[in-house]
């Protein structure tokens, strides 16, 4: 497990990091999002000690990190970045050699990763010769090719096609769920976060607004919300109880009414009967994109 | 999809210590390879050839005239000739010739560089060779000589011994070195190899960090390594190429100036080999981190001419200051130059190739060396670290200094 206790950062007058703490459990993959500029990248260099914490604490397994533990990171940065006129299989032996592995190791592992992420056949082409899509995976390559202990990867999806989101998400559901690495990494792709991930951490400011499974996130909502279909009721019939507000009108007369704390769902459905036909009545759940909305306004 | 192996210690490990010198490894083999390396490479060797041929074969041995003979008074007057010239160090090949007309075909097609006529003058195409025209007139005043004391009856081996010259003894009160011409021209070309390769290889280093700094790989490299690891892993890989190249350089050119004679006096030569190599590690080490620094202030291989130009006048001014040590290796200027930390590295190798330097100079000019790069280098450091991962506008030194963390 990889802790992340306390972590405050500035840079000249600006607050970066202010008090980051969270976790990320052996085999399971955190989305770590948030708007531009709210730390996520800091928090990434910091946690793999390209950047040090003006205050707080990394720890792996709950010891502090040292050089040699730091060195089984795998990384894969949001600027990407490649000698561009290295050989992919040179430049990925010498990545991994970095990373501690003995030659023959390093040799060995370099061939099996260009093997499953498909860019084999470029293993003695120059970097700066691959189209983009093959750089990305020469560049998500040299985060694995080390066999990492801990994954740590800024916005990896950004600028694949759907098919490498795919073999992208494929890789990380093995190495989280094969291997039972902790696998942490920022994106935009709110959706994809939520298809991939077993917790998200929401960062804003600097700060930790939100963090756990999106199910707890989800409860950890002050309103509730609720999609009704009534047919043949008058415009405002939820008007009659106290706390239900309208967020939004659908076709078909179908409405979302958010829900203050102690009203009683039922006593909208009784209403709701009582004013016309009910043809829908659900719970809303909200779309971690609505969440991060809400969270990141308040 | 996934990877084999489980990652948690299951391959074999490098130690941490091994890092830096993966760095090396891997700068040192990559510019090896690279062409500009290799072509620059052969352009210095094939300068150097050329200049030792020039000095084996060009010109500067004993120079050599053909007179021709035309007239008895000439014939007679040859071997005088011959003798004057060996007297002023010229060699006169003589060889009779029949008419005037034999005399203007042979100046023609360049046979003889002038004729004697009839022991009177001289006949030539333009003009007549400064020691070759020397000669005839010291035969002819000789030959005027002999002939009067013959007529007086002095007795022959007299005559010959007067017209013998005999050298005058010489006493110097400061006594030169023989070889101090060639000394001073060895101490020239090592000065020139010098500057062209802490200029050249400090260059290397600056656009190595930018090169990593402008792909942004060295994100992934500080992820495994700290900054310092990978700074003293680039100077130490980019240093040994060129100290090897330096070697190279200076055993080829020794050994080609040997066997075509061009060095009269090859130990000298490889004593001042020796001085630029070990003098080329210490200015190594102090310009490389300057030049660490400022290629890590910029972010494109656009700006690099900019950063470097401060440094590039520090070594051309030091560089001028040296090539006026190897003439004059004993002005206050120059002991001063061979002493402070920015020129020592030229200028101190030139002096103790010449024997200016004494031994208090020596160890002052290497204490200051050792001492200035020491503090050197981490300050470089820590500028280097905070500079290398702030990409976009050109990075103050004084906000590197403030972003470094440690």
């Amino acid at each position: 497990m990889l802790e992340l206790l306390d972590l405050s950062r500035r840079f000249g007058d600006i607050i970066a990091l202010d008090g980051v703490t969270f976790s990320i459990p052996d085999g399971e993959i955190v989305g770590f999002v948030g708007p531009n500029g709210a730390g996520k990248t800091t928090t990434m260099r910091i946690a793999l000690g390209v950047l040090e914490p003006d205050a707080g604490d990394v720890r792996w397994n709950g010891r502090p990190i040292d050089a040699e533990a730091r060195r089984r990171f795998g990384y894969m940065p949001e600027e990407r970045g490649l000698y561009p006129k290295m050989k992919v299989q040179e430049q990925l032996v010498y990545l991994a050699r970095l990373h501690g592995l003995s030659r023959p190791d390093a040799s060995r592992r370099a061939a099996e990763t260009i093997e499953v992420l498909g860019v084999a056949e470029r293993a003695n082409d120059r970097v700066e010769n691959l189209s983009l899509g093959n750089q990305q995976r020469v560049q998500l390559a040299a985060a694995l090719v080390h066999r990492p202990d801990v994954l740590i990867l800024d916005e990896p999806f950004s600028g694949l096609d759907p098919v490498g989101v795919d073999a992208l998400t494929g890789v990380l559901r093995g190495e989280a769920g094969g291997r039972g690495v902790p696998v942490v990494f920022s994106s935009h792709q709110l959706e994809l976060v939520e298809r991939l991930c077993d917790r998200v951490v929401l960062i804003d400011h600097g700060r930790i607004i939100a963090a756990g499974t999106i199910e707890e996130l989800r409860a950890s909502r002050e309103q509730r919300r609720l999609r009704v279909h009534v047919t043949g009721a008058p415009e405002d019939w939820y008007d009659a109880i106290p706390g239900v507000r309208l967020v939004e009108a659908t076709s078909n007369d179908g409405l979302v009414l958010e829900l203050a704390d102690g009203v009683d769902e039922q006593r909208v459905l009784d209403l709701a009967r009582g004013a016309g036909d009910v043809t829908h009545f659900s719970r809303e759940r909200a779309s971690l994109a609505e969440l991060f909305r809400e969270a990141v306004r308040t | 999809m996934s990877l084999s192996g489980d990652g948690v210690g299951s391959d074999a490990r490098e130690t941490d210590r091994g890092t830096w010198w993966l760095v090396a490894q891997r700068d040192f083999w990559y510019r090896l390879r690279d062409k500009g390396f290799v072509i620059s490479s052969g352009i210095t060797l094939a300068v150097l050839t050329g200049l030792i041929l020039l000095r084996a074969y060009g010109g500067s041995g004993t120079p050599t005239f053909d007179l021709g003979l035309l007239g008895t008074g000439s014939t007679r007057l040859g071997p005088l000739v011959v003798q004057a010239g060996n007297g002023q160090g010229t060699d006169v090949r003589t060889r009779p010739v029949a008419d005037r007309d034999a005399a203007e075909a042979a100046l023609a097609d360049g046979s003889v560089d002038a004729v004697l006529v009839d022991g009177k003058s001289l006949l030539a195409e333009r003009e007549v060779p400064n020691e070759l025209e020397t000669a005839v007139q010291t035969a002819v005043v000789a030959d005027g000589i002999r002939t009067t004391l013959e007529a007086n009856d002095v007795p022959p081996d007299e005559i010959s011994q007067i017209l013998t010259p005999t050298p005058v003894p010489v006493e110097t009160l400061e006594p030169q070195d023989p070889n101090r011409e060639t000394n001073s021209t060895v101490a020239f070309i090592a000065v020139v190899i010098l500057y062209g390769q802490l200029f050249g290889y400090g260059v290397w280093v600056a656009t190595g960090v930018i090169e990593e700094k402008a792909s942004r790989v060295v994100e992934i490299l500080l992820a495994t390594i700290r900054a310092r690891q990978l700074l003293a892993g680039k100077i130490l890989g980019i240093g040994t190429l060129g100290m090897l190249q330096l070697i190279v350089i200076a055993a080829y050119s020794i050994v080609l100036a040997s066997l075509t004679g061009a060095l009269d006096f090859p130990a000298h030569a490889l004593g001042t080999a020796a001085l630029a190599i070990g003098w080329f590690m210490l200015g190594f080490a102090f310009y490389a981190s300057l030049f660490a620094v400022a290629g890590s202030l910029v972010s494109r291989m656009e700006e690099l001419q900019n950063v470097i130009v401060p440094l590039n006048l520090v070594i051309l001014v030091s560089f001028f200051l040296a090539i006026g040590a190897t003439s004059d290796p004993n002005s206050t200027l120059s002991v001063i130059v061979s002493i402070v930390p920015f020129s020592s590295a030229l200028a101190m190798p030139v002096r103790i190739s010449l024997g200016a330097a004494t031994s208090f100079e020596i160890v002052a000019a290497l204490v200051v060396s050792i001492g200035s790069t020491a503090l050197l280098i981490p300050l470089a450091g820590r500028i280097y670290s905070g500079a290398v991962l702030r990409t976009g506008a050109r990075v103050k030194l004084r906000d590197a200094w403030r972003s470094a963390s440690n």
